[in-house]
């Protein structure tokens, strides 16, 4: 027998339907359902409720909308195109293409992108079209610059291939620096926890095994109508991490729920605030619609590893009671966290819903398929050879000890022609480096010993990790070499940017 | 109070900050500095108010230093702020918070203008002149 036939039926949709044309359906937002769940127990939530309202706010990358720019005269099959200098996605036929929110401006960079656009849009605001072409017997026109605002476009169509995230880990940073990250800003030695989603509103949470919510259900999603036509990309209910892929008409959404944003050094997205309504039609759902923030878990991943997200160190699990309390405990250190989505606008978009419904402005769809209850979330393997650091970094390193004298050192590093001088303890374990501006500086000062010198916090490489990662750091700290440690901090090889630029050619063969 | 001190060549290498400290018993809190040997700028927030502040403003003005108050501190464009609260973990003063509502608090007292919430919010809704 499968799960769902075991449930007893309370209510159907179209029952809820009728009471909703009468003016008599009971609609609840999640929390409120949740106060009356303590206060007089699930069975009452299952007897007297009918629907209960969610919502959430918050940045959703994977968004973006389907446009259709009409035929100019003459007619131009656009091969790229801008919009407000922003690129937007030509692979299409003549005059459509796709813009996602995170399509970066080619003259403002970082700060404004595809989500800042679909905000300009929304709002009513005056954009820049401009698009190229080869020309051709059909499309003869080879460029176009125009100015248009949503009115003009035939069709502007939200389609996000992912959104809606059931809930999301939190993060940290272990780091000494300051990390810019798409969880916003990380102070250094887990100076905070950011982390995103409504928690007891969010709508994946209030009904997890997908009972009431599938492909069809009709929502609230940017201040208008849009359906769920799918699970999301990257959708993983096992574990609790489900996402949704929705549409809906731009035209009637509203810029108080599709907001730009620009997270610093991370680059643009849009914030989107969607709501669903959870019909009361088991007991199950009764159930699950009262979790509170308590009930609900997520880790707090350590940012500062440069590794995919799932590899990334957990260094706690916290439910979004604990988040959403301003002060999270790492070890005995209180450390301040704080949400990146907003719960104030959740809260608004789960009333909003409410009203809608209560009006008889709104009603609930059956879906025609219940979304997936298992997914697929794999890494991705790289099958083609990739440098390492150990690939590339010099073997022969030329070393020095603390106590050897300035002179003869100086000597030494223009006679091989290096840059770099790891100084290594008698067990042979990095306790400094010098550098040939170093021993200048040396020289004119008269110093003598190299621990005098020595800078003796050194940034260092494992032999394993990625040269990408491994430039990125040189160029954060801006240094142009560094020494390679094992496990025991014992120098076994040295890599500079000329060792990188030598041997990296081209593409991403090693010579 | 936050303010501005222009140190001029004469009285850079004097150590005024430290005696008004010790003077005056206000632990002042040093915010932004550039020092060179001919000039320095110090900006400071002077956890003082009333006589006790004005006080403090003159030894530094007797002691040879520019002083230049600010009149603006942090501002936060409310029409573009969604209360996401990407803002207010960053800040170490504790500055910004939420209210009962999740709406957003600023308290202007516990502003040191480290600027670090002006690149963490989102929609850049805080500007600091
Ligand atoms: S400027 Fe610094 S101290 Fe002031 S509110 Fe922003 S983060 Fe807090
Ligand atoms: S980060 Fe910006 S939008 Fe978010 S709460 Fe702070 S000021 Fe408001």
């Amino acid at each position: 027998m499968r799960e769902e036939n075991k449930e007893i039926r309370i209510r159907s949709i179209d029952e809820i339907n009728e009471k909703i044309k009468r003016g008599d359906a009971v609609v609840l937002t999640a929390e409120e359902v949740i106060k009356l769940a303590e206060s007089s127990g699930v069975e009452a939530v299952a007897k007297e409720v009918d629907v209960v309202t969610t919502g959430t706010f918050g940045a959703m990358c994977s968004s973006g909308v389907f446009l259709n720019f009409g035929h100019s005269d003459p007619p131009i099959k656009m091969v790229r195109c801008w919009l407000n200098d922003v690129p937007v996605y030509k692979g299409l036929a003549a005059v459509d293409g796709y813009l996602g929110a995170t399509s970066i401006s080619e003259t403002r960079g970082l700060e404004y992108g595809g989500g800042h656009v679909i905000e300009d849009l929304v709002s009513g605001k005056e954009v820049v079209l401009r698009a190229e072409s080869y020309g051709t017997d059909c499309y003869p026109r080879r460029h176009i610059e125009t100015v248009i605002t949503i009115d003009d476009l035939n069709q502007a169509i939200l389609v996000n291939p992912r959104n809606c995230y059931q809930r999301y880990e939190a993060a940290t940073n272990s780091s000494d620096r300051i990390l810019y990250t798409y969880m916003g800003t990380l102070l250094p030695n887990y100076g905070n926890v950011t982390f995103s989603g409504a928690g007891q509103l969010n709508p994946l949470c209030k009904d997890p095994s997908y009972e009431t919510i599938g492909f069809g259900t009709k929502i609230f999603l940017g201040g208008g109508v849009g359906y769920i036509i799918g699970e999301g990309t990257q959708h993983n209910p096992e574990p609790g991490y489900g996402t949704l892929m929705v549409k809906g008409d731009l035209k009637q959404m509203n810029s108080r729920y599709l907001r730009g944003a620009s997270f610093y050094r991370y680059g643009p997205t849009l914030y989107i605030g969607i709501g669903i309504p959870i019909p009361i039609i088991n007991m199950s759902v009764a159930k699950t619609v009262a979790l509170r923030d308590e009930d609900i878990f997520v880790n707090i991943r350590d940012y500062a590893v440069p590794s995919r997200p799932d590899l990334r160190p957990i260094i706690k699990r916290v439910s979004y009671a604990e988040l959403r309390s301003g002060k999270v405990y790492l070890g005995d250190r209180k450390v301040p966290s704080s949400s990146l989505s907003s719960y104030k606008m959740a809260r608004e978009i789960a009333e909003t819903l409410k009203k809608w419904i209560l009006e008889g402005m709104f009603f609930l769809t059956k879906p025609i398929e219940p979304l997936p209850k298992r997914g697929k979330f794999k890494p991705l393997e790289i099958r083609r050879k990739e440098p390492k650091v150990g690939d590339i970094m010099n073997r022969h390193v030329i070393i020095a000890k603390p106590n050897d004298d300035v002179n003869s050192v100086a000597a030494k590093l223009v006679e091989k022609g290096i840059d770099h001088l790891p100084v290594v303890d008698d067990e042979g374990k990095l306790i400094g480096i010098v550098t040939s501006w170093d021993l200048a500086k040396a020289i004119a000062y008269n110093k003598r010993r190299l621990d005098e010198i020595m800078t003796r916090r050194v940034i260092t490489a494992f032999e394993n990790e990625s040269i990408d990662v491994v430039v990125r750091r040189m160029a954060q700290h801006n240094i142009s070499g560094v020494p390679v440690v094992d496990a025991m901090n014992r120098v076994i090889g040295i890599l500079t940017t000329d060792d990188i630029s030598r041997k990296i050619v081209g593409g991403r063969n090693v010579t | 109070m936050r303010v501005k001190l222009i140190y001029s060549h004469d009285v850079v290498e004097k150590p005024i900050l430290a005696s008004i400290v010790l003077k005056t018993g206000v632990p002042i809190n040093i915010l932004e500095a550039k020092v060179n040997a001919q000039k320095g700028e110090l900006i400071v927030s002077i956890p003082a108010t009333g006589d006790k502040l004005r006080e403090v403003l003159n030894l530094f003005r007797e002691a040879g230093v520019q002083v230049q108050e600010f009149t603006e501190t942090l501002r936060i464009d409310w029409d573009k702020c969604m209360a996401c609260g990407a803002c207010i973990s960053p800040c170490p003063t504790g500055a910004l918070k939420f209210k009962d509502d999740w709406s957003i608090e600023f308290d202007d007292e516990k502003c040191v203008a480290c600027k670090v919430c002006v690149t963490a919010c989102p929609v850049r809704a805080i500007s600091l002149p």
